[in-house]
């Protein structure tokens, strides 16, 4: 997609959203237990911009278009789509051929995550590229409205050329002063095939995120986030623990919301695997194929 | 990166240009007229002690988020009281006519600015609240039934009638 094609695209939602009424997710990066009540439907614009590792240039902006249907007042469905735009270049360590599990001093090579199996690691990546198409289902078990403190699963199948996901998670919110102050946790597995050079590639990863938000100003809240992800190579080997830590602030109103997110990847990473100690720390900071420093993510919703 | 920073741009202009729109259902003469149609009304404010603070929020178990209440007596006798509770994003106007004898007449939300649960203002649901007193228990789902979408604002609700009705028993029965 073209620079310009995607400044129309953006401007175009933005231009839908700002001309509707005044509605829900208070974090970027931690879910609520709050549902579409049955019946109603959401739509939802998610851009996330992550940018740098250790060396070279390395930016993604992910875009995600998502519906959500209530289905009942405790079950919500969703589809969505996912897409990227990646720009890379010399970004990962080159292994010594005479030693493949040290690196090569001062050389890097193009690779990542993001950049396609087949790639030409010599030249750099820049491409848009759709990715997959997720389904999620949400079902609530216990209201932080009614009970001491909210409980909802979470299951969702992805499906994509490059690859394809399955992600559970245990979504947890509790509530004080008036519901005003709102904690949340998740607690996330996932499981993903991603298509490698001989075939596919099988990664685990567990991870928790954390958020805490104060509704500061009628439809105004402001909070922090917190994520600690642990890689798991081939679903079994644990490769790595990366941190990180930013503000959430969030607009809600009677007809949409948005929310805009920071989060900066925290120098006390810690690698365990001889090719993560090797390959992706750097500084404290976990690079690698799956990390970069600082993420930024907008996301808003249209309630109808 | 420069590419990247506007898109961080655009979100951010967006999110600071419009609020939600404002709608007034009642305002106060109105209100009163709903709740005790053609009675005289005479302004009473009052100031709560905080040991009148302490008392309503140990026999509502809500807490008393302004010290300062407005109230009107009614000619011929009652209460008419106006009070906000916290919404999911604003706060929600409404109004609450206390008979001589300390049961609830009705109530009438004044404002209602959420995006579920505009039910909330039709009789049914607000009729729920008619005859309750401060030794009714006023609990969501047994008591008051929980409109979809919209339980924060049903449970602040009736949480802030359960609160009216302790500050009748402390601050108004005479």
């Amino acid at each position: 997609m073209h620079r310009r094609m995607k400044f129309g695209f953006a401007a175009a939602i933005l231009f839908v959203v700002s001309t509707a009424h005044g509605h829900e997710a208070i974090f970027s990066w931690t879910y609520t237990t709050d549902l579409t009540p049955k019946g109603h439907g959401e739509f939802e614009q998610w851009i996330t911009t992550r940018w740098e590792k250790a060396h070279g240039t390395y930016s993604v902006v992910d875009f995600r278009e998502e519906f959500e249907y209530g289905v009942t007042d405790n079950f919500q469905l969703a589809i969505y789509l996912n897409h990227h735009y990646v720009n890379a270049n010399d970004d990962i360590p080159v292994a010594d051929p005479a030693h493949p599990k040290k690196l090569l001093p001062g050389r890097y090579e193009t690779g990542g995550e993001d950049v396609h199996a087949g790639h030409n690691p010599e030249k750099p990546f820049d491409s848009y590229h759709f990715e997959s198409v997720s389904l999620e289902g949400i079902y609530r078990l216990l209201s932080p409205y009614k009970d001491p403190i909210g409980l909802a699963l979470y299951f969702e199948p992805s499906v994509g050329d490059q690859e394809t996901e399955l992600e559970w998670k245990i979504l947890l919110q509790k509530n004080w002063l008036e519901d005003r102050l709102v904690w949340a946790l998740n607690v996330n597995y996932e499981l993903e095939y991603e298509k490698a050079e001989d075939g596919y590639e099988r990664d685990g990863m567990f991870e928790w995120f954390t958020g805490l938000s104060y509704r500061f100003v009628r439809n105004w809240s402001a909070g922090l986030e917190f994520w600690n992800h642990h890689e798991f190579a081939d679903a079994t080997v644990h490769e790595h623990s990366a941190y990180f830590l930013g503000p959430t602030i969030h607009y809600g109103g009677e007809r949409w919301w948005a929310t805009l997110g920071f989060l900066h990847q925290l120098p006390i990473g810690e690698a365990f695997s001889q090719d993560n100690k090797e390959f992706a720390a750097h500084d404290g900071y976990i690079f690698g194929d799956e990390h970069e420093k600082y993420y930024v993510r907008f996301k808003v919703g249209i309630n109808f | 990166m420069k590419t990247e920073f506007a898109f961080i741009a655009l979100p951010v202009s967006a999110l600071i240009a419009p609020s939600a729109f404002a709608v007034r259902y009642l305002d106060v003469e109105q209100a009163q007229q709903a709740i005790f149609p053609g009675k005289s009304f005479t302004a009473a404010p009052v100031k709560l002690t905080s040991v009148q603070r302490k008392a309503i929020e140990q026999a509502s178990g809500v807490r008393v988020l302004h010290d300062e209440q407005q109230v009107w007596r009614v000619g011929g006798g009652g209460w008419f009281i106006l009070d906000e509770v916290v919404g999911k994003h604003e706060f929600i106007t409404y109004a609450a006519g206390i008979n001589a004898d300390g049961s609830v007449k009705q109530i009438e939300i004044m404002d209602y600015r959420e995006t579920y649960g505009g039910q909330i203002r039709e009789p049914k649901w607000r009729a729920q609240f008619v005859g309750k007193t401060s030794r009714s228990t006023l609990k969501l789902d047994s008591d008051i039934k929980n409109i979809s979408g919209a339980t924060l604002s049903c449970r602040h609700i009736t949480d802030g009638v359960k609160r009216l009705l302790a500050f009748y028993e402390i601050a108004l029965k005479q």
